[in-house]
């Protein structure tokens, strides 16, 4: 009688281990999937294509830096937070910011423009 | 004793709901998109780049409003989109206004090439932003 109880014990021991790994896995599992945010991901992409553009990133180079603080920002809050509606904030803010980018960029090209055929 | 000491716990719980719901009235950035704005409209935003300009407006009004209705959190996310679409509508008029005078210099050097290079600038050219 003895020895089969052992035998049940530990194999009540050995499912509730099981278990417990297969939960663990489980768990992080769901931690470690990334949850997307449409928003932060197209600013995240406008960021990216205006970075691939080395006219933008001489001309503007300042201006492209403060959209990556105001992306970097919305990253930070998805997160730590994942609080949408500043995220969706933060992200329209880094669009409008690389907008700006590409404009202070077609001045400055139009400068450039103007002091060459002065100096013709 | 145990009756105090759960009211004492509510009114922390309390306290740190209040904390978390509370913001602070966003008055310095809603100055500073007011200043946006101006510099926007002295950057002759109102032509170059009227739908940015009109959309900062609204942006400041709204904020404003929720700042009378004690929404903070709200103001203080209008203001900062109206702060950086009147930054937008200013670089767009100013990124507008340089092409326009390289245009004008380009064609006063050399008319012929500049008429066959761009064709449409003997049309008027649109006054609203085309971004």
């Amino acid at each position: 009688m003895q020895p089969h109880s052992i035998r049940d014990s530990a194999s009540l021991a050995s499912i509730f281990w099981f278990t417990a790994i297969f939960l663990a896995i489980f768990l992080m599992a769901g931690c470690a999937t990334e949850v997307n945010n449409p928003a932060l991901e197209r600013a995240r992409e406008s960021y990216t294509h205006a970075r691939q553009d080395r006219d933008l990133v001489a001309r503007a180079g300042v201006a492209l830096e403060r959209a990556r603080l105001t992306l970097e920002q919305a990253e930070r809050v998805w997160t730590a937070d994942k609080d949408v509606v500043e995220v969706e904030h933060l992200a329209y803010l880094a669009e409008k910011r690389v907008e700006i980018a590409r404009a202070v960029a077609r001045r400055r090209l139009a400068v450039e423009e103007l002091q060459r055929m002065g100096t013709r | 004793m145990r009756f105090q000491a759960i009211s004492l716990l509510l009114g922390a719980f309390a306290l740190t709901g209040i904390g978390c719901s509370t913001a602070q009235p966003p008055t310095r950035i809603l100055s500073d998109a007011e200043l946006n704005l101006r510099a926007a409209s002295e950057a002759r935003a109102d032509d170059l780049a009227p739908m940015d300009l009109q959309g900062a407006r609204e942006k400041l009004v709204a904020s404003r409003k929720a700042m009378q209705e004690n929404k903070y959190e709200d103001a203080r996310r209008l203001a900062e989109n109206a702060q950086v679409e009147a930054e937008l509508a200013t670089a767009k008029a100013e990124a507008e206004i340089a092409r326009r005078t390289a245009d004008i210099v380009r064609h006063r050097l050399d008319p012929q090439r500049s008429d066959n290079e761009r064709p449409s600038t003997s049309q008027p050219a649109p006054t609203a932003n085309k971004e």
